[in-house]
Formats: structure tokens, C-alpha cells, sequence
């Protein structure tokens, strides 16, 4: 702790053992549930993915990294499946950044129904991805649905390339939400003062918005992308519940993946060494994310 | 603009409340993108089963049939999936509280030999997804026969770094003199916790407790993973059991959606800044 010798230091009196253990009391029920089911597991996922397990995930056989390179980095649907992921993300990470901006754009200013409209654009962050999807499912429906139904077409929405679309556009529409909240705090924490002194030298709402708003905020909207991506890696119930868990390679994503090999292909050890692949993925995001925060505090 | 008021007011009042419809309509393409999906679903619990496959948005009649066979129909227990949501979510929370304040107490006011690395250890559980541990996860409750219980929804989750670290930055804008002041009198720090920080950190409670409650609430994975008998079943995975094969399954399974919806939007709507809050400091993790 920091230490301030102008202020008087207590008198010291001796700890009873008590005293001694109490914070460690106070820390127990946290640690414990830590270490049982974060350390270990994420210990245990390690372990599981050098050996061969049988279909209980029992570790049957040592086989070192033959799982990541031979059962993983060999076969062809494991990089069609990361590549799959990397577009996602990608997509999912500007699609939600692009609608956040718009929207807290939109409803900067007060005028009537600004409220109305900014409470329903934070709205997804309250929706479940399974009941989103579920919903979607009938929205997506081949024949009878929504979107057929208002252009007066049979379009296959869940099927082919449109798969992929369709899963990032309910992912998009699910993310929306916290893009709005975060990028409509960043944008009231740009000081009015550098607005007015545009407004003095006669610049348009264009020349504000791209030479006042968003160095501004660029930061925040560099952490929105960090939060998208991260988000969009953990995507799962979008893609089983709208390609009714048969994804085309398209939409293979990382923690589908694990999740067939685990309780379909009953092969926990190339799903543990996948979980590695997806901690290592958002490990670089992560490190990326602190390098520019360190960087870039100032903008 | 000012001047504009007082010299031609009714110039300005309908040229501001002419700005005001344009700003309001630039709003309407993504309104409807939000909005359309959800009045859809709803339209389409309440239609007639012949209505489901030709419904455009709003439905031409209205029946609660859907709602009624998803409440009394035997073959889907939505009262029980409900009450089960409903118990592991208000646990979870409740949970959380109570070792996210102790642990958060213990970091700010105590010392103690190790806190900056255990402190350290908190953080670093932020940085693993649990879908990279949700296998072994897996493993160690199906080892301990713990699968299709409620229990097996509830101990994994009773306590977060995200909770420990907002209930931290709380307790860090108490004066010290607080703490001293009360150690002084002879109180106790349990008694402190209970009776001084906890009351005092009421707002961030309530952003940890709607945040917690709502995320339990809308999870599927875990359950999905660890129950599969319709006693333990909880609501994401009881709706997403619903097929999709004819009008009438998917009357039932819209309604199935808007009825575990409402709870969330209810949290949203009557909690929405101490859910916001809870969100912002739950995203702060990478």
C-alpha cells in the first residue's frame, strides 16, 4: 500500500491468530469456487488436450501435441473452421460497431421521442441468444417467414452461403445493443467546448464528425471492437439453434466446434485442444488490446 | 436562436418541432430493425395456426392457445422451466453478492501477506472464456454425478472477478477514516461489512444483482450441457427444445419465446440503469 509518513501510523498491536487468518476468511468462498471451477478446468483442458480420451473424456493414452497437429492443424475442416470464425468475427465485430455508432449518433441530441428511441436500441443487450434465435428461426422460415413473406420470395435464408449471413446478422442484432450503450457514453464525454469552437470557425456536421467526434472517441471505439470480437468468438447458440446443429463449414465456429467434438463426436480430446486454440486466440486480443490502451491513452 | 424565440416565436416553435419529426424519422429504419423481429414473434404466438406461414407482421386475429397448451399441456413443462430459471438465477445472484462483498472487503480494507497476487489471480480469471473451460467444467460435475440437478447451475457460478472488481471500485471511494473510525469504537469487520459497506454500496449491488440475475437468466450453454431431463430444464434450453415442423409448433415456440423474454425486458425496463451499469462494468474484462 502506499505509504504516508506524515500521516501518524496507528500504534501497532500484536495480531492474534485469528486476526491473522480473517482476510484469507473473507477471501475463501471466492477462491475456492475459483479454483475449482476456473484453474482446475482451465489446468485439466490443458492436460486433456496431450492425451487420447475415451468417449467419457477419461485420458486414456499419452500422445503429447499429436491432437493439435495431427487431429487439429492436419485436417482441413479445422482451418476451414478458423477462417470461418476470423470472417465472423470480423464481420460481427464492424457490423455491431457500424449500427452502435449510428444509433448514439442518431439520439446525441434531445428532441422528442430521442428517449424512446435510445431505450430501444439498447434493447438486445437484455435478449437471451437462444430465444433470439428461436424467434429468428421463424423470421428466417423458408416458406412461411417474415422476411419471404415481405418480399414474395422462397429464399432458403438458413441453407448454403446464406447461412453464414444469416447467423452473423442475428449476432449483429444481439451485440447492437452494447455497441449502442458504450459508444453513446464515449460520444456525451466529448467536451461540448471543442463542438463550440468548431461552430465558431463555420464547420458542417460532417467536418465536426470526422475531425472532432471520432479522434475523440476513438478510443471507446477501439474497445467496442475489442468487446465485439471477444463476444462474437464465444458465439454457440446462435449457430446451433438457427442451422438446427448441421452448420455448413461456413458457419463452423470455434465453440460449435468443441461443443460437437465434445458431446457428438464424443472426442473431448480434440474439444479440450480447441479450448486452447480459442484461450490463445483471445489471449493475442486481449495483449493487443492492453498494448494500445498502454499506447494510446491520450489518443 | 434565442433571439429567434422572442422576436418570432411560433417561426421557431414550428421550425424546431419540424427539425424535431426529421430527427425522429431518421431514427425509424433501425427502430424497425430492433423492433420488427419482436412484434413478429408476438404477432405470431397470438395468430391463428392457419395465420402463422401468411402473417406480415401484425396478426389479423388473436387467440391465447399458445400460451395456455405452453402453461397446461403436459408435454411442455414451462411452469417448471420457469420456477427452475427462476431459482438458479435469484441463487446465483444472491451468491454472488455475498462472496464478491466479502472478497472485495478483504482487498480494499484489509492487509494481509500475498493480497497483491491473489488480487492478481482474481484478474486473471477475466482473461479465460469460460467456453474454453466449459469441457472439463463439464467433466468434473459429470465425475461428481452432479448432472441434472440444480445445484450443478448454481455452484459454478456463485461467485465472478467482474462482481469482486465492481464491489472493489466501490469500497474504494469510502473515506478511510471510515474504516478507522469504526475499528476504533471496537467494531468488527464482519460487523463493518454487514452493517456499514454493504448499505452503502447498495447502487453497485443492484448493477451486480441485475446484471447477474439477467446473464443466468438468458444462459444456454451450461445448462445445456449438464441437464437433460425436463425437471432440471431450465428456460433457454426448454424453449430451444420446441420444433419448428408445423405452424402449430411454431405458434407454441414464438409463445415459448415471449414468455422468457419477458422477464428479461421486465429487468431492463424497471432496472435499466442499475443493468447498464452492471453491463459497463461487465464488459470491462478482456
Amino acid at each position: 500500500m502506499v505509504k504516508n509518513p506524515a500521516k501518524p501510523r496507528p500504534m501497532r498491536i500484536k495480531k492474534t491468530p485469528y486476526e491473522r487468518i480473517e482476510p484469507y476468511l473473507f477471501l475463501l468462498p471466492a477462491l475456492v469456487i475459483f479454483a475449482i471451477f476456473l484453474y482446475y478446468p482451465f489446468a485439466r483442458t490443458i492436460y486433456l488436450s496431450t492425451w487420447v480420451t475415451d468417449a467419457l473424456g477419461r485420458p486414456k493414452k499419452f500422445v503429447g501435441i499429436d491432437n493439435y497437429t495431427i487431429r487439429l492443424f492436419g485436417k482441413a475442416d479445422f482451418w476451414a473452421s478458423i477462417v470461418s470464425t476470423l470472417k465472423f468475427v470480423g464481420v460481427v465485430a464492424l457490423g455491431g460497431l457500424l449500427i452502435g455508432l449510428i444509433t448514439s449518433l442518431l439520439t446525441y441530441n434531445r428532441y422528442f421521442g430521442s428517449g424512446f428511441c435510445a431505450a430501444v436500441y439498447a434493447m438486445p443487450v437484455a435478449i437471451a441468444s437462444a430465444a433470439a434465435s428461436m424467434a429468428f428461426r421463424m423470421i428466417y422460415h423458408p416458406t412461411g417467414g417474415l422476411l419471404n413473406n415481405l418480399f414474395g420470395t422462397q429464399i432458403n435464408f438458413l441453407g448454403g452461403a446464406n447461412q453464414f449471413w444469416a447467423v452473423a446478422a442475428v449476432t449483429i442484432w444481439l451485440q447492437s445493443g452494447i455497441n449502442f450503450i458504450f459508444i453513446s457514453a464515449g460520444l456525451k464525454s466529448v467536451p461540448a467546448e471543442l463542438y463550440e469552437s468548431c461552430d465558431i470557425d463555420g464547420a458542417n456536421y460532417w467536418q465536426k464528425l470526422f475531425h472532432i467526434t471520432f479522434p475523440t472517441i476513438s478510443p471507446t471505439l477501439f474497445f467496442q471492437i475489442i468487446i465485439n470480437i471477444i463476444n462474437a468468438f464465444q458465439s454457440f447458440s446462435q449457430v446451433k439453434l438457427l442451422t438446427n446443429e448441421s452448420p455448413n463449414s461456413s458457419t463452423n465456429l470455434i465453440v460449435y466446434a468443441i461443443w460437437h467434438d465434445a458431446f457428438r463426436a464424443q472426442r473431448f480430446e480434440t474439444a479440450a485442444a480447441r479450448s486452447v486454440v480459442l484461450f490463445l486466440m483471445i489471449l493475442v486480443i486481449t495483449i493487443i488490446q492492453f498494448s494500445f490502451e498502454k499506447r494510446s491513452v491520450n489518443y | 436562436m434565442s433571439q429567434a424565440k422572442t422576436m418570432k416565436h411560433t417561426g421557431a416553435q414550428r421550425k424546431r418541432k419540424l427539425k424535431n419529426t426529421g430527427n425522429f424519422l431518421l431514427n425509424i429504419p433501425i427502430l424497425l430493425i430492433i423492433l420488427v423481429p419482436l412484434i413478429y414473434t408476438l404477432s405470431i404466438s397470438l395468430v391463428d395456426t392457419d395465420q402463422v406461414y401468411k402473417t406480415l407482421l401484425l396478426p389479423h386475429s388473436i387467440q391465447f392457445n399458445n400460451y395456455v397448451n405452453a402453461f397446461t399441456n403436459p408435454s411442455y413443462n414451462f411452469s417448471r422451466y420457469i420456477l427452475n430459471s427462476f431459482i438458479v438465477s435469484t441463487s446465483v445472484m444472491l451468491c454472488q453478492m455475498v462472496t464478491c462483498s466479502m472478497a472485495a472487503f478483504a482487498f480494499v480494507f484489509l492487509e494481509f501477506k500475498g493480497k497483491k497476487i491473489l488480487f492478481m489471480a482474481v484478474l486473471a480469471t477475466m482473461m479465460v472464456p469460460g467456453e474454453a473451460t466449459i469441457i472439463a467444467n463439464y467433466l468434473t460435475v459429470a465425475g461428481w454425478g452432479w448432472t441434472n440437478s440444480l445445484h450443478v447451475l448454481i455452484v459454478p457460478y456463485m461467485t465472478s472477478a467482474m462482481g469482486i472488481f465492481l464491489l472493489r471500485q466501490n469500497y474504494m471511494t469510502f473515506p478511510r477514516e471510515l474504516k478507522e473510525a469504526s475499528t476504533i469504537d471496537g467494531c468488527s469487520n464482519w460487523r463493518f461489512l454487514l452493517q456499514i459497506a454493504v448499505p452503502l454500496s447498495r447502487p453497485a449491488l443492484g448493477a451486480l444483482g441485475a446484471y447477474v440475475f439477467l446473464n443466468t437468466w438468458n444462459q444456454y450453454m451450461w445448462p445445456l450441457l449438464t441437464t437433460d431431463s425436463d425437471t432440471f430444464r431450465t428456460v433457454q434450453v426448454g424453449i430451444s427444445m420446441l420444433y419448428d415442423i408445423d405452424a402449430q409448433s411454431m405458434g407454441l415456440m414464438m409463445a415459448g419465446v415471449i414468455i422468457v423474454i419477458v422477464p428479461s425486458l421486465s429487468i431492463f425496463v424497471f432496472m435499466n440503469k442499475q443493468l447498464i451499469n452492471g453491463l459497463m462494468a461487465g464488459a470491462v474484462k478482456g
